[in-house]
C-alpha cells in the first residue's frame, strides 16, 4: 500500500487508514464544525454522516493526506447542510420560534417548565449584563454581528472600520464574556 | 500572557473564524492548534458553549439589553431637583441611549424600510403634536429626562405645565419612560381612559378603538375618564379595553411589547389580519391577504423588520401561504 499518513494520524485502523484518522480526529471534527452550525448537536450529526461516507469508501484507497481530506470532507457537508438549512434554520431565516409552534390546526407545543423558564431568564440576564459590560466598540460589534445577526462583512460596514478590525474586536468580546460568565 | 490567558485568547479567536466560513485547510490549521497545548481543547470548548448559547438566546438577551438600556434612561440624574433638571446631561444620555440605537436610530437590518425622524428636545410649558407617519418611528426626549418612542402611524400630543405632564395618544402605539416626579405626574390620555404613571416604563397602544397598556417596570394607574375605580398596573401586567368598554387584565412578557422598538414583532397566536396590519404600519410597501380566512390563522414567533419581501419569505415558510407581488405591494394567497 502506498499510504502517507499525515501528521499525527500513523497510529492503527488496519488498513483503513482514512476510518482511523476519522475515529482518532472525531471529537476535533465535531469542534471544528460546531462553531459555524452553532449547536453541538447539529455538528454531532454531520461527523455522523461523515462516518458514513468515510465507511463506505473503499478502505485501500489512495490517501496521502488523511486529516486534510476529513477536514475538506466536513466542510463541504457544513456548507452543504448551511446551504439548504438555511430556509429552515432559525438563525438565517431571522424567524425564531418561541415555544410554540401554530401550523393551522397542528399545534406543538413545547413550553418549558415554570423553573426552566425562571432559570432561563436569569441566565439571559447574566448574559445582557455581561454584554453591556464590554468596552463601547467591542460591545457594539459583538451585538450587531453575535445578537443582531449581521455578517462581519456588514458589521464592519456598519461601524466604519475593517473587517480584520470587527473580527478581533469579536474575538476580544468572547474572551471577555467566556472569562466573564465562567461557571 | 498566562500559558492558560493565551489558551483563552486563541480559544476566542478561533470560535470567531471557524464561526464565519471555514476551510479545509483552516480545519488542518485548527486540529494542530488544538493538539498544540493541553489547555486549548478546554479553552475552545468552554468559548463555543458561549458562542452557541449566545445564538440560542440572541433574542431574548437583545431585548433584556433594550430593556437595561431603557431603565439606564429613565434613572433620574441625582440632581433632577436641580435648575437644571430640564436639560438632561448630555453625556449621560448618550451612554444610556447607547443600546437603543444601535445604528441610525431603529434601522436595525440592512434594508429597513424604516425612517428614522431626529430625536426631538421638547421645551417646557409648551404643547407640541408628534406625528409618524408609515414605516416612520420617533423618539421624543422630553427636558425631564423622560422619553417617548413613538411607533408607525401615531399621532400624539405632550403638554408639559407647571404641575403635570400630559400626553393625549390620538391614534397608534408608544412606549413611555417616565421619569417620576411627584409634584408633575406623568398622565397619558387614550380612548376614554387616563393611564397615571408612579415612576415607570409602559407601553400604551391605541388603534381601531382598542385600547392596551403594558407595564415593564414601576406601577401605572388606569382609570377611567367617566366612573369607576382606577386599575393599578403592576410589571407584567396588561389591561386590554375593547371598544364595548370591557376591560381585560392579562399577565404577559413585557420584553415582547416592548420589542418593537428593537425592530422585532413578537407574537402569540395571534391571526395573520393583525400581524399583516401591523406590518403595513411598517413598511410603505403594503400587503394584502386575499382570502379572509386565511387571516385568521394563528401566528407564533418573533417577526424581525427587515423589508417586507423578505418578512413575507420568512412566513410562507411556516405558514400554508405565498405571497405575489401586485401593484401595491404584496398580496397574500393559499399555498
Amino acid at each position: 500500500m502506498a499510504l502517507a499518513a499525515s501528521g499525527p494520524s500513523e497510529r492503527g485502523g488496519g488498513d483503513n487508514l482514512l476510518l482511523a484518522t476519522f475515529l482518532e480526529k472525531r471529537e476535533n471534527l465535531v469542534l471544528f464544525l460546531a462553531a459555524r452550525l452553532r449547536s453541538m448537536a447539529t455538528a454531532e450529526d454531520l461527523i455522523q454522516d461523515l462516518y458514513l461516507k468515510v465507511a463506505a469508501m473503499e478502505p485501500g484507497a489512495d490517501v496521502r493526506a488523511p486529516a486534510a481530506l476529513l477536514y475538506r470532507m466536513a466542510a463541504n457537508l457544513m456548507v452543504d447542510h448551511v446551504r439548504s438549512a438555511q430556509r429552515a434554520s432559525r438563525r438565517d431565516a431571522q424567524w425564531r420560534l418561541e415555544t410554540r409552534v401554530t401550523l393551522g390546526s397542528l399545534d406543538v407545543v413545547s413550553e418549558p417548565a415554570a423553573d426552566d423558564a425562571l432559570v432561563a431568564r436569569q441566565r439571559v440576564r447574566l448574559l445582557a449584563e455581561a454584554v453591556a459590560e464590554l468596552p463601547p466598540q467591542m460591545g457594539r460589534a459583538f451585538r450587531l454581528h453575535k445578537l443582531e445577526g449581521r455578517s462581519q462583512a456588514e458589521t464592519a460596514e456598519a461601524m466604519g472600520v475593517s473587517r480584520k478590525m470587527i473580527e478581533q474586536h469579536i474575538s476580544a468580546a468572547v474572551r471577555r464574556l467566556a472569562e466573564r460568565l465562567r461557571t | 500572557m498566562t500559558q492558560d490567558g493565551l489558551a483563552r485568547a486563541q480559544a476566542a479567536a478561533w470560535v470567531v473564524r471557524l464561526g464565519g466560513d471555514a476551510t479545509g485547510e483552516d480545519g488542518v490549521e485548527f486540529d494542530a492548534w488544538l493538539q498544540a497545548a493541553p489547555g486549548n481543547r478546554a479553552a475552545y470548548r468552554r468559548a463555543l458553549v458561549l458562542w452557541c448559547e449566545f445564538d440560542a438566546r440572541a433574542g431574548d438577551v437583545l431585548a433584556e439589553l433594550t430593556a437595561v438600556g431603557a431603565q439606564a434612561s429613565a434613572r433620574p440624574p441625582a440632581a433632577r431637583r436641580s435648575a437644571s433638571r430640564l436639560v438632561p446631561p448630555a453625556g449621560r444620555r448618550r451612554s444610556a441611549l447607547r443600546w437603543l440605537t444601535p445604528i441610525g436610530g431603529f434601522a436595525l437590518a440592512a434594508g429597513l424600510a424604516l425612517a428614522v425622524l431626529p430625536p426631538t428636545v421638547l421645551k417646557p410649558a409648551t404643547s407640541t403634536t408628534y406625528a409618524t407617519g408609515r414605516g416612520q418611528h420617533q423618539r421624543v426626549a422630553l427636558g425631564d429626562g423622560s422619553v417617548i418612542d413613538l411607533d408607525a402611524e401615531t399621532r400624539l400630543r405632550v403638554t408639559i405645565a407647571g404641575s403635570e405632564r400630559r400626553v393625549a395618544l390620538a391614534e397608534g402605539q408608544a412606549i413611555f419612560d417616565v421619569v417620576h416626579d411627584a409634584r408633575r405626574p406623568f398622565l397619558v390620555q387614550a380612548g376614554g381612559r387616563t393611564v397615571r404613571d408612579v415612576g415607570t416604563q409602559f407601553d400604551v397602544r391605541q388603534r381601531a378603538g382598542e385600547l392596551t397598556v403594558t407595564v415593564a417596570r414601576g406601577r401605572v394607574e388606569v382609570g377611567s375618564d367617566g366612573s369607576g375605580q382606577p386599575v393599578l398596573l403592576g410589571p407584567g401586567q396588561r389591561l386590554q379595553v375593547d371598544r364595548a368598554s370591557v376591560s381585560q387584565l392579562s399577565v404577559v412578557d413585557p420584553a415582547e411589547t416592548f420589542s418593537w422598538r428593537a425592530g422585532r414583532l413578537v407574537y402569540r397566536a395571534q391571526p395573520l389580519a393583525d400581524v399583516v396590519a401591523d406590518l403595513n404600519r411598517q413598511f410603505v410597501e403594503q400587503t394584502v391577504i386575499a382570502d379572509p380566512e386565511l387571516g385568521k390563522l394563528p401566528i407564533t414567533g418573533v417577526i424581525v423588520l427587515d423589508n417586507p419581501r423578505a418578512v413575507m419569505t420568512r412566513l410562507s415558510l411556516m405558514l400554508p401561504i405565498k405571497a405575489v407581488p401586485s401593484d401595491r405591494g404584496l398580496t397574500l394567497l393559499r399555498k
